[in-house]
């Protein structure tokens, strides 16, 4: 089922004296089982895209096509979409509100006007899923809970709706690292399981080890698009345009630029592989 | 959405009106609307309104954004005409249908408080649109201050006035982004019963408080951090500086206020 932007723009607060265009002219396909990222600067318009997927906000200009449909369409269901396409916001925790894990998790599928029994089903799973203990922490309040639980408490809140589509922007924002290592691992298992996601980030290290593909926003235009390995070799247009780069991409620059050039690549264990290579056959030169 | 309402009315650009102390502009406009309730006939709303045109003109605002804040008081502005047109008293009748009856003093006086309520909207809206919310709660402080020795809590009531200004949008956009991510999870709070609509809220709403709770939490700490410790003392950053152009505003209005009385008495 995959998404297509089609010449999307977006502004904010048309005609007043402060309106903002955030998003110009994007064309993106979104394929099924694929994981992208989206990066860019503080402001280049990612929240934007990612509400535009599940119908949040409407394009000023464009479409967006789901399966070919038009979502914005008039006689579109736009809470039905929302099931669809799970959308996990920057810092979900702030949305919590049930008195219990539980009941929260449920809310979204409770909406979908399941039955009591699926619903509590859904929320063992959703749960399960994130890592979450259900005898430990579903009777408690989410607000009792440490930031990195309540941040699974609330991606479980999207999950137990079982979407087709999962997008998360900045999942780790904030988390510390062992909350951070746990997410991600969450994040890339359900991908495996066949989920179609699309990931928000700014740490280029976490997008080079999880994304099938990657697409760069600048000022709300799409600028760079393609598979981590094309993206991430240009490390100076990314610099440039004041991006990171993941490690082994600098390192690996770095290097070239003593004189030491190795193959491309943007993995650290990719890297240490090509090193090694490099100096056993220099070890045997030099024997 | 909810951003719209919340920056105020005002409109960002920079004008010799925009400039003017926020203390006199305050003082101006309290003038000008007596000035507004010290005209006696509909003709003598013609000096006030080339005020305002020229006001406008001065302070470089589209006349659109003038004419859209007249926009929530349409409804009002409607009965106030209609109830002084049907229900006026005096003899001489206009027309008659049943019992309504459309007298001349009651056309005189539907015009007549129709358009006072039209010149007292501009003119305010005027100040609102021209002066940014912060600076008005200074120039305020600044004029209630000699109520300070009989222990008026001035510079106290500008603070939280301040305070409750600057967090209008931040807690707007907050509530946008909550009932976003709730509808995300297929909230919806637009339809159904009264019941079902306010029971819809709960979701947006606790958030919402709780992150106020947050928000003014961490505000006092940081206040504190840096030493708040009440107005005592405390000097300002922008201090209000009255100048010429303040002068020739105010003697403007007195130009206003001279021609409006000598046509009450003599037109
Ligand atoms: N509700 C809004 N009203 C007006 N302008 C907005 C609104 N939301 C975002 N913008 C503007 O749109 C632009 C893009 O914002 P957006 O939140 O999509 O950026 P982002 O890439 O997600 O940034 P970040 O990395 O900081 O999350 C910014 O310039 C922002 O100021
Ligand atoms: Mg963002």
């Amino acid at each position: 089922m995959p998404i297509t932007l089609e010449k999307l723009s977006h502004t904010y607060q048309e005609g007043s004296p402060f309106q903002a265009t955030a998003l110009h002219d994007i064309n993106l396909t979104i394929q099924d089982g694929e994981l992208l990222a989206l990066i860019g600067h503080t402001g280049s318009g990612k929240s934007t895209l990612a509400q535009h997927l599940n119908g949040l906000l409407k394009p000023t200009a464009g479409r967006v096509l789901l399966d070919g449909q038009d979502i914005n369409q008039k006689d579109a269901d736009r809470r039905a979409l929302r099931f669809r396409v799970g959308l996990v916001f920057q810092y979900p925790e702030h949305q919590l509100f049930e008195e219990t894990v539980r009941k929260d998790i449920g809310f979204g599928p409770r909406n979908m006007g399941l039955s009591e029994q699926e619903v509590e089903q859904r929320v063992h799973e959703a749960m399960d899923k994130t890592g979450l203990v259900y005898d430990e922490v579903g009777e408690k309040s989410p607000f009792e809970l440490s930031g990195g639980q309540m941040r699974r408490v609330a991606l479980a809140g999207v999950l137990a709706m079982k979407p087709d589509i999962l997008v998360l922007d900045e999942p780790t924002a904030g988390l510390d690292p062992r909350a951070r290592d746990f997410l991600l691992s969450d994040i890339a298992r359900l991908h495996r399981e066949g989920t179609t996601v699309v990931m928000i980030s700014h740490s280029m290290d976490d997008v080079a080890r999880l994304a099938t593909r990657v697409a760069v926003l600048e000022k709300g235009r799409l600028v760079m698009e393609g598979p981590p390995g094309d993206i991430f070799t240009q490390v100076d247009r990314l610099t440039a345009m004041g991006l990171d780069v993941p490690q082994a991409s600098k390192l690996r620059h770095e290097l070239e630029a003593e004189g030491i050039v190795l193959p491309p690549c943007y993995l650290l264990d990719d890297l240490a592989d090509h090193l090694a290579h490099r100096l056993k056959g220099g070890a045997a030169d030099a024997t | 959405m909810l951003r719209d309402i919340t920056l105020g009315q005002y409109y960002p650009i920079d004008s010799p009106v925009h400039r003017l102390d926020p203390r006199i502009k305050i003082l101006l406009t309290m003038a000008f609307i007596v000035c507004v309730f010290l005209v006696g006939s509909p003709l003598g709303y013609l000096p006030i309104a080339a005020y305002l045109a020229w006001a406008t003109w001065m302070a470089r605002l589209p006349a659109k954004m003038m004419l859209r804040s007249m926009r929530p008081l349409r409804i009002l502005l409607i009965f106030t005409f209609v109830l002084n047109l049907f229900f006026g008293t005096g003899d001489t009748e206009l027309l008659r249908l049943g019992f309504i009856r459309v007298t001349q003093e009651g056309l005189y006086n539907a015009i007549h408080f129709s358009l006072r309520l039209i010149f007292l909207v501009i003119g305010s809206s005027l100040l609102t649109l021209t002066t940014p919310p912060v600076t008005l709660t200074d120039g305020l402080e600044s004029l209630v201050s000699p109520l300070k020795v009989i222990k008026f809590p001035a510079h106290e009531m500008a603070m939280m006035m301040t305070i409750a200004l600057r967090f209008i949008p931040t807690l707007a956009e907050e509530a946008d982004k909550i009932m976003k991510a709730q509808s995300a999870r297929g909230a919806d709070f637009t339809s159904g019963s009264l019941k079902q609509r306010a029971q819809a809220l709960i979701p947006l709403l606790v958030p919402l408080f709780v992150s106020a709770f947050r928000r003014a939490g961490d505000l006092a700490m940081a206040m504190e951090s840096r030493c708040y410790r009440g107005g005592e003392g405390r000097t300002r950053l922008h201090v209000l500086k009255t100048g010429r152009k303040d002068w020739l505003a105010v003697a403007s209005i007195a130009v206003l206020y001279a021609v409006v009385l000598l046509m009450a008495r003599y037109v």
